[in-house]
């Protein structure tokens, strides 16, 4: 089967840092890949260019075989790829069900029908209690929540989650996590990113780890985790060398 | 997507369905029929003209606030449409005997034209910078118009303004020697753009505007494309606005730079929809209705010994609604009257 996504020899330069630098990896068809890296290995930048943020400098982004490099943002959500952003960008004075119907005018004009759908992603995301709240006056996590509904609601078939457990409670990042596995379960492809190693050990199938923009590991997360290589990336050398 | 349906509780939306207009829209039918109907009951000239005034500045933060208060990009260079509407159909009138019934219809697109043009590469700038290179580009069509005395046989008269010649009581030329048909002809204009705002609100442009004012990259991450959808309402207020100039011109049989194409018009549409509730269906008719009468009485009383005396009080009404009111006095009193009837508020 083909993969969902594709990057092939994708490669960002922003002035004299190199963001991303080479990198290959794909999505299969309704996998979990985590994103991992240390601070300002590329991640992000890696997830903007998919999204249609930033124009790769060389590569090609393939979404079930067609080339989307380049494309803008809202070509991007059209042909089935969602976004969360690392640091939420609710719509403050519009209610979380408002939120949500903005997502749902991507594939379809008819208010009604969005109301409706709406309403059922804010029970999805158990906040059907807050559905006529205003954004602002949510708490972080449920903006959170918010985001990752929104970007439901365009109905893609892959979904990019930027850091959506960072400052939560561990009993939110539970929340965050079943909610995630019912996401999958709809069928929904999904590449995340994440800081917190036990949510990417409990949900990835495969992880691919970046440093300084260059891949430097990927498989099944329990080995990925302790390959030197990695283990350097996130400690340093010495740490390495003192456990060998 | 399969997604089941969850039962919800579905109180509070049955509760507005069972009426048979939204609360505002309620409001918005009561508030323009009780106003038709009082050319019947008084018969006072300078109260009707009044009337006229206060729906004339309604309709102009009207279609201000159809682009404007949705996106949250505060233009302060309307008045370019308002003028070329104006002088649009007063030239085809005078020029070429065109009725400005039609004219009007000319000015809106060649206003439309133009708000394309300027509003293509100028829609991305961010506050002040948008609200700045507005009010140049406007400035630049008012003194150019103010010392231009001839465009290639246009005989546009420069700062002197154009006079309509008077026809006496003319449907086809629009002039009328009483004020009622005025009076109705606004009414009219002003519930249809009222009308065309809430129509928007719902439609897929309105969510749009109101993504694109809560988060661009958000919006653009939604499949909003932003360029696409403030031009295109940019356009439609550019239109609207510029049929309130030709109106203003048949009204007054007389146009001129400073008063159509002035800066001071472009801050009366801004602040009415600022104070009223910008980003609201009737937020521009309230703030008209409370300005506009504030300021006849200021030029009546004092307006002589101090010029300028309505833009002082403007700025102290604006003090006062960013201090205690921002988001507009409609936000308050729609909360006072959806208590006092007891109506959940329910929005979107
Ligand atoms: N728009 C930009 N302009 C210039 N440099 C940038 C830009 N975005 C990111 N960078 C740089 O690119 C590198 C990678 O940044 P990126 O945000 O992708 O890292 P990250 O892996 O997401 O990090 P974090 O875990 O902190 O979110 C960093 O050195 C960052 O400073
Ligand atoms: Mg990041």
């Amino acid at each position: 089967m083909t993969p969902i996504l594709e990057l092939a020899n994708v490669s960002k330069r922003f002035g004299g840092i190199q963001a991303v630098k080479d990198a290959s990896f794909s999505v299969g068809q309704g996998e979990i890949l985590g994103l991992i890296g240390p601070n300002g290995a590329g991640k992000t930048t890696a997830f903007n260019m998919i999204a249609g943020f930033f124009k790769p400098d060389t590569g090609t982004i393939r979404l079930e075989g067609k080339d989307i490099a380049g494309k803008k943002p809202w070509e991007i959500c059209e042909a089935g790829i969602g976004r969360t952003f690392q640091l939420s960008k609710p719509f403050g004075d519009l209610t979380v069900v408002e939120n949500l119907m903005v997502g749902g005018f991507a594939r379809n004009r008819d208010r009604r029908v969005n109301r409706e759908k709406a309403e059922e992603m804010s029970a999805f995301l158990g906040m059907a209690a807050k559905r006529n709240i205003e954004a602002n006056n949510l708490t972080a996590f449920d903006r959170r929540k918010l985001e990752l509904g929104r970007a439901l609601c365009t109905e893609p078939k892959l979904l990019l989650m930027d850091e959506v457990v960072a400052g939560a409670t561990p009993s939110e990042a539970g929340e965050m996590v079943e909610l995630v596995l019912k996401v999958r379960a709809r069928g929904i492809s999904i590449l995340i990113v994440e800081h917190v190693m036990k949510v990417i050990m409990s949900l990835s199938d495969r992880v691919v780890v970046l440093d300084y923009g260059e891949m430097i590991a990927s498989g099944p997360p329990k080995e990925v985790v302790s390959q030197p290589a990695v283990l350097k990336a996130y400690f340093g050398e010495r740490y390495v060398q003192s456990r060998a | 997507m399969n997604t089941k349906t969850i039962p919800l509780e579905r109180k509070d939306v049955e509760k507005t369905t069972s009426l048979p207009l939204r609360p505002s829209s309620l409001v918005a039918v009561v508030v323009l029929g009780v106003l038709a109907l009082v050319p019947a009951l008084v018969s006072d000239s300078f109260f009707i003209h009044s009337l006229i005034m206060i729906l004339f500045f309604a309709y102009m933060s009207t279609a201000w606030n159809f682009v404007c208060g949705y996106v949250g990009q505060l233009s302060l260079g309307h008045t370019m449409f308002s003028g070329a509407g104006g002088y649009c159909s007063v030239l085809l009138f005078t020029q070429l005997g065109v009725s400005p019934w039609i004219g009007m219809i000319f000015g809106g697109f060649l206003a439309a034209f133009l708000s394309v043009l300027i509003g293509l590469p100028t829609f991305r700038l961010k506050g002040p910078y948008f609200t700045l290179t507005m009010i140049a580009c406007a400035e630049i069509l008012r003194i150019w118009v103010e010392n231009t005395n001839d465009f290639y046989g246009i005989p546009l008269k420069g700062a002197e303004g154009l006079v309509v010649p008077s026809m006496g009581d003319d449907v086809w030329a629009f002039q009328f020697t009483s004020k009622i048909p005025y009076f109705y002809i606004i009414l009219i204009m002003l519930a249809v753009a009222i009308f065309a705002t809430r129509l928007m609100e719902r439609s897929k442009l309105g969510y749009c505007l109101k993504a694109i004012r809560g988060d661009r990259d958000a919006a653009e991450a939604l499949g909003i494309n932003p360029t696409r959808y403030t031009t295109l309402a940019f356009a439609i207020s550019a239109f609207m606005t510029a049929l309130g100039g030709s109106f203003y011109a048949q009204f007054f049989r007389y146009i001129n730079p400073e008063r159509n194409m002035g800066l001071e018009l472009s801050i009366d549409m801004a602040v009415m929809s600022i104070i009223g509730g910008q980003g609201t269906v009737l937020g521009p008719l309230l703030g008209a209705a409370i300005l506009v009468p504030i300021a006849e009485a200021a030029r009546g009383t004092l307006g002589g010994s101090f010029l300028g005396l309505h833009l002082v009080i403007y700025g102290l009404a604006l003090i006062a609604c960013v201090l205690y009111f921002p988001k507009g006095v409609i936000h308050p009193l729609g909360r006072f009257f959806s208590r006092l009837f007891g109506l959940k508020e329910t929005r979107g």
